[in-house]
């Protein structure tokens, strides 16, 4: 808002008196989002690291399982009996809110089978499969809350990020040149004041 | 000569009956078994990189698989495929040999092989799998030549499939699939195998063949165990448990096993103490253990060692014929073992613990 633009007017002294009162909490409130944002994302991130080592453990683990288990049974006794099984795990999506910031639920179910209800036989099989199948199951597991942490930090860094810079909009360009305008104004009307006395003054005299 | 072996099986009403030729077929399974290779080789293809050992599998008995199969596969598939096709062609062929009784005793105890390809094609229909991936996954060791095993795969539904078998003896189990059931058809196929196996030993009179008997006792016994340790560990119910448990072992009868099956995890492992299976098991269980893998590597590796150790006391007999069978699967699964291990990046202490030399 440049001053050249403002008139100089006392209804609009009082507008800009009011939008700046208005800019100044909502600075207020943008900065305490902000600042709540940043310990949420710092908390998640905490959690985040952590998520990450497991499931970095957790693949490392299922490719020594799993190559462990194709050293001992073969490659073809493991693709033959993975057909055995043809339902995925069910995930269900839903959303809830962090300070107005939507992040992902991810959850769950059918991931974890017991060892009957894999789709094959026991007495054809070996402990090698089994032992594969847990820790797949155990990465999957991990696959879906990393994904969940994953992406609700992506979307608070967002978050932070534009409300970072709505709040430094405010401070330091919106009330900024506010300010300026009101003075600009407050300058023009104390002007008009002087003149008009002066005026009238020159009038009487 | 084994053109008129053939001629004279052919003509053999039946595979039990007829008089058996231990003579010709030790005799042949003497010649072959000096094609197997060495212990010494394994260390030193552990030492080698992929490559070498690849270059190495070539130069020996499997130069002809890895050679028809290049075109098909590569890298480390090629060579767990040639070796798998090696192992068919090898088990056929002493199918293919053997008369009367022998053939019987043989072919039985190659069934494993069929009810694997059967559970295959059944697994691959049941998840809508392509032909390929289907007939990539088989092996022919067994009496089901892989002409058939491909027409079964071929078949559109497993319907048909099941239709196709209903000459075997596997039908009557076979015809209770309902698209739904397969782990229950496949456990009892796999009971099938043990019980038919059990059958064909009948009571043993000679000294081979009360030898073979203990072989295959060994190896009921063993898997009894192996499924008890799964089963327990997992914390399957009792019931379950006791619909797996085969009849026939050597050590284990039914009534002790059910005795066994309500036991706490830590209580059955100390009623193991008793059975001479526990020298291999002693220093790998405990109460608390998280993995099964050494423990049933060391019980396979009994069961191989023990089968070896008599395999010279009766020449000409089942014995050898059964040894060199299992020295044959034996190799295989070695190299496989090795090849896959190097592939997989494993270190070489899982590498060497999973050998059985």
């Amino acid at each position: 808002m440049g001053t050249k633009d403002v008139k100089p007017t006392r209804s609009e002294l009082i507008e800009l008196k009011k939008k700046i009162k208005l800019s100044q909490s909502g600075h207020k409130l943008l900065k305490m989002k902000r600042d709540g944002l940043i310990l949420e994302f710092f908390e998640i991130l905490n959690k985040a690291k952590g998520v990450r080592n497991e499931l970095d453990d957790a693949y490392d683990n299922a490719t020594e399982k799993i190559g462990i288990a194709e050293a001992v049974e073969g490659r073809m006794v493991i693709k033959s009996t993975a057909l055995a099984l043809k339902e995925g795990p069910v995930i269900s999506l839903e959303s809830h809110n962090i300070m107005g910031v939507v992040v992902p639920k991810i959850e769950a179910s059918s991931v974890h089978k017991s060892i009957n209800k894999r789709g094959y036989g026991i007495l054809g099989t070996s402990s090698c499969i089994d032992e594969t199948v847990d820790s797949y199951e155990i990465l999957v597991d991990k696959i879906i809350l990393a994904a969940e942490i994953e992406t609700t930090m992506k979307r608070l860094l967002e978050d932070i990020e534009k409300t970072k810079r709505r709040v430094n909009a405010l401070e330091f360009k919106v009330i900024p040149e506010m300010q300026e305008a009101m003075d600009f104004i407050r300058f023009r009307l104390d002007e008009m004041e002087r003149e008009n006395t002066f005026r009238l003054k020159r009038i009487k005299a | 000569m084994r053109l008129f072996q053939k001629l004279r099986r052919r003509g053999s009403p039946a595979a039990s009956s007829g008089s058996s030729n231990y003579a010709y077929v030790t005799a042949r399974v003497r010649a072959m078994k000096s094609n197997l290779l060495p212990n010494e080789t394994y260390p030193r293809l552990i030492n080698m990189d992929l490559d070498e050992i690849t270059r190495f599998i070539e130069e020996t008995q499997y130069k002809q698989d890895v050679d028809e199969l290049a075109r098909k596969f590569k890298g480390v598939d090629l060579i767990e495929h040639a070796l798998n096709r090696n192992l068919a062609v090898t088990f056929s062929k002493m199918i293919d040999i053997s008369e009367g009784e022998l053939n019987y005793l043989i072919t039985e105890y190659l069934k494993n092989y069929d009810i694997w390809d059967i559970k295959t094609i059944l697994r691959g229909k049941y998840y809508n799998a392509t032909l390929e991936e289907i007939k990539d996954n088989l092996v022919s060791a067994g009496q089901f030549k892989y002409n058939f095993l491909s027409e079964l795969a071929e078949k559109e539904s497993y319907e048909n499939v099941i239709d196709a078998l209903s000459n075997t003896d596997y039908y009557p189990i076979l015809k209770n699939y309902d698209g739904t059931n397969l782990p229950e058809i496949e456990n009892q196929l796999d009971t099938l195998y043990y019980q038919r196996l059990f059958n064909a030993i009948g009571t043993p009179k000679s000294s081979d063949r009360k030898l073979f008997s203990k072989l295959i006792r060994t190896e009921i016994d063993i898997k009894n165990i192996k499924t008890m340790f799964r089963m327990k560990k997992e914390g399957v119910e009792d019931g379950e448990l006791e619909d797996l448990v085969l009849d026939g072992g050597l050590r284990f009868s039914l009534k002790e096993i059910n005795k066994m099956i309500p036991l706490p995890f830590a209580d059955f492992i100390n009623s193991l103490e008793k059975y001479p299976y526990w020298e291999a098991m002693s220093d790998l269980v405990t109460p608390d253990m998280e993995s099964l893998v050494d423990l049933e590597t060391s019980l396979t590796k009994y069961t191989i060692k023990s089968a070896a150790s008599f395999s010279h006391a009766y020449p000409l007999s089942i014995v050898p014929i059964m040894d060199y069978m299992i020295s044959k699967k034996n190799e295989v699964n070695n190299l496989r073992i090795i090849t896959r291990g190097k592939a997989a990046n494993l270190d070489e202490d899982i590498i060497k613990n999973q050998l059985v030399i």
